[in-house]
């Protein structure tokens, strides 16, 4: 969803390096996202700027719609964004959502977001991790660099590996349910 | 009129072949928002939505909504429709955005009242 447009953003932002942190807790019906890299940052005095949907001057659209989407999906789901950034060090958008609320989106398909992110910028390292109550998913791209030897993360194979290997990897630590629509459901 | 009826003369496609199509349809509820279709729905609507996923059903579901018309060529998840044959919710599909879809609904008959 909101994945692919923040990772866009650090990657604009010369990032050489993005994690992707989800979590969920069940226990405490919550659902955080958390993309960080290490990109140029945003000046200080601009970060109230950029979940300000109507602030249309050039500098303010370097960053896109991205953030005041993002900021109104988890305000609209009883939760919230917060940017934190350091000019020349990097930034950090976390954004918390009621993990059950009803109008909250599906994550949709993070591996396909993945997959593409690190088979068309095979240069940058990409972490993604997924926790859902005390189990955990993770993948890097340095390691898979090693693995992989002669094979670039370009290779169209690397995109078909990471869809699988992240949809297997969710399966299996539960993650990305409605726990009151799955017991409607049931 | 029957679902049936309805699903045949404006050209939907049905993504859940085997559940009946026999409820007598007389209103209609069209929104994205699925709290708003929780607090503004009532039994028996055919409900126009873009969104795709399984929650939807347990929307169609709990409110006894009639089917689920699903606009702009959406095409619904895989597991929405396993679970929508499960609990017989009918889902259709149009081509139609949300707009066109519904206003053909109103020409055959189909109200919003509610």
């Amino acid at each position: 969803m909101h994945i692919m447009d923040l990772a866009q953003n650090s990657l604009a932002a010369g990032a050489t390096r993005v994690e992707v942190r989800i979590e969920e807790s069940l226990a405490e019906d919550r659902l955080t996202i958390e993309i960080s890299d290490n990109g140029r940052g945003i000046p200080a005095e601009m970060i109230p700027r950029v979940t300000d949907p109507f602030v249309t001057s050039r500098k303010a659209r370097a960053v896109g719609l991205g953030l005041p989407l993002f900021k109104n999906a988890a305000e609209s789901c009883g939760g919230g964004m917060e940017v934190h950034s350091e000019t020349g060090r990097g930034t950090k958008v976390l954004a918390w959502f009621r993990l059950d609320h009803i109008d909250r989106a599906p994550l949709g398909n993070i591996g396909e977001t993945m997959g593409i992110l690190i088979t068309g910028n095979p240069s940058v390292d990409f972490l993604y991790e997924h926790l859902v109550d005390g189990k955990s998913y993770r993948l890097e791209t340095p390691e898979m660099r090693e693995a992989l030897g002669a094979v670039p993360l370009s290779d169209p194979a690397v995109l078909e590996f990471v869809r699988g290997d992240i949809e297997e990897g969710l399966r299996k630590i539960g993650a990305g349910t409605f726990p009151r629509f799955a017991r409607l459901l049931q | 009129m029957k679902l049936k009826e309805i699903a045949e003369r404006l050209g939907w496609e049905l993504k859940t072949p085997q559940v009946p199509l026999e409820t007598e349809v007389k209103t209609g509820y069209a929104s994205d928002l699925l709290s708003d279709v929780l607090a503004h729905s009532i039994e028996g609507d055919i409900w126009v939505t873009r969104q795709t996923h399984l929650n939807i059903v347990a929307i169609a579901v709990m409110r006894e909504l009639a089917g689920i018309l699903l606009v702009s060529g959406a095409e619904p998840d895989a597991d929405t429709v396993a679970k929508a044959l499960e609990k017989s919710v009918p889902i259709f599909r149009t081509s139609l955005p949300a707009f066109e879809a519904v206003g053909r609904l109103y020409q055959i008959g189909i109200s919003g009242k509610r």
